[in-house]
């Protein structure tokens, strides 16, 4: 039987809702009832599930994140192996996609909260969250900044995430410790990236969002630390910055002349 | 003799080296709260000698030095805190010998 994309969404509900318990009505019109789902998985930890959600939530996914997807292959340079591209990370097509992780590295535990490593656990699915917990007990202690880890991209249009906990910033204040450290972010992705053999990696701004470090101080480190990257590596990577709002797209498009 | 290199002090005594936390390193972490030191005996330069969880950041705080590390400070282990006194008595990490004197001269002055 081939379902529809609410009746999907109305059994994931219905399935997280009883390991929580709840009986809330699932609301008919799709946009709602997808917010719902999202918060429910968001919650939801790094418990097993069935083999029939999987198939269901990654059929869901699958169609849900197929649309308005942009191919990270076929954007313009800015500069030498180094793109800008503007909208939803998680909408490209890429061998990988950088997360700004927290150090539990579990995905964001926050219902509908709007951060990209919200986004990118919701609409990868709850495989992602499992491997990642995989990952943290095998390490056996939280991830500490500046590191990077390698997972699948799972119901992504990317195959790979790539996740890493950039420095935290008060005040705006960074001292050269945490400059070091959002440096040592990009590097460990991209060397990380290389190791595998990818094409092209996407980086979000790290540390920019919640994380509050200043955006303009951050872009020139972004672009600094990618090209010495490149050069000093002899890297083939294709390297995207992905922004969101204008703000970000002309401080990067600044740092890229 | 000291010198300042990864955020730590490098302070030489003969052929040792002790490295200890300064107060901006301790600042950026917080008040510390769990650590686990580096298994190697031998470390390079770069490579981990502890991953410390502070209020404020969690880090992998690096060696600036290669060198065998002959000494740690293991009361930090059962009290972290330790790490944020301002006497190097106890804030210290670990002290390394076989250090390459040249590459301790080239670090930062103090």
């Amino acid at each position: 039987m081939i379902m529809s994309q609410l009746e999907r969404l109305d059994y994931l509900i219905s399935y997280m809702q009883k390991e929580k318990d709840i009986t809330v009505t699932v609301p008919e019109n799709f946009d709602a009832a997808f917010e719902v789902f999202r918060g429910l998985a968001n919650e939801r930890p790094a418990d097993a599930v069935t083999d029939e959600f999987i198939e269901i939530q990654d059929a869901f996914l699958k169609e849900y994140n197929a649309e308005d997807v942009t191919d990270a292959g076929l954007l313009t340079e800015a500069a030498d192996q180094l793109y800008l591209w503007q909208g939803d990370i998680t909408t490209l097509k890429a061998d990988a996609i950088v997360n700004a992780a927290n150090p539990d590295m579990l995905g964001c535990l926050i219902p509908n909260h709007d951060c990209i490593d919200n986004i990118i656990h919701t609409k990868a699915g709850v495989e992602l969250r499992l491997e990642c917990a995989r990952i943290m007990e095998a390490q056996g202690r939280k991830e500490a900044v500046g590191r990077a880890k390698i997972t699948s991209g799972y119901n992504l249009t990317a195959d790979h995430v790539l996740h890493t906990v950039g420095p935290y910033v008060r005040d705006g204040k960074v001292s050269p410790m945490k400059a070091d450290l959002l440096k040592k972010c990009y590097t460990s992705c991209l060397k990380l990236a290389d190791q595998q053999g990818l094409k092209n990696i996407v980086f979000c701004s790290i540390s920019t969002g919640v994380f509050g470090f200043p955006k303009e101080a951050a872009a020139k480190i972004a672009v600094d630390t990618v090209e010495e990257y490149l050069n000093n590596a002899n890297s083939e990577l294709e390297v995207i910055f992905n922004v969101f709002d204008d703000e970000d797209l002309n401080i990067y498009r600044k740092h890229l002349i | 003799m000291k010198k300042l290199a990864n955020y730590l002090w490098v302070e030489k005594n003969g052929e040792e080296y002790t490295l200890i936390m300064t107060p901006e390193l301790q600042d950026d972490v917080g008040t510390v709260g769990f650590v686990e030191f580096t298994e190697n005996k031998t470390v390079e330069k770069d490579d981990s000698l502890l991953e410390l969880e502070g209020s404020k950041t969690v880090l992998d705080l690096t060696s600036p030095l290669s060198g065998e590390i002959v000494a740690i400070n293991e009361k930090a282990e059962d009290s972290p805190e330790l790490l944020n006194s301002a006497d190097p008595q106890e804030s210290w990490v670990v002290k390394l010998t076989g250090v390459d004197e040249a590459d301790f001269n080239a670090l930062e002055n103090v």
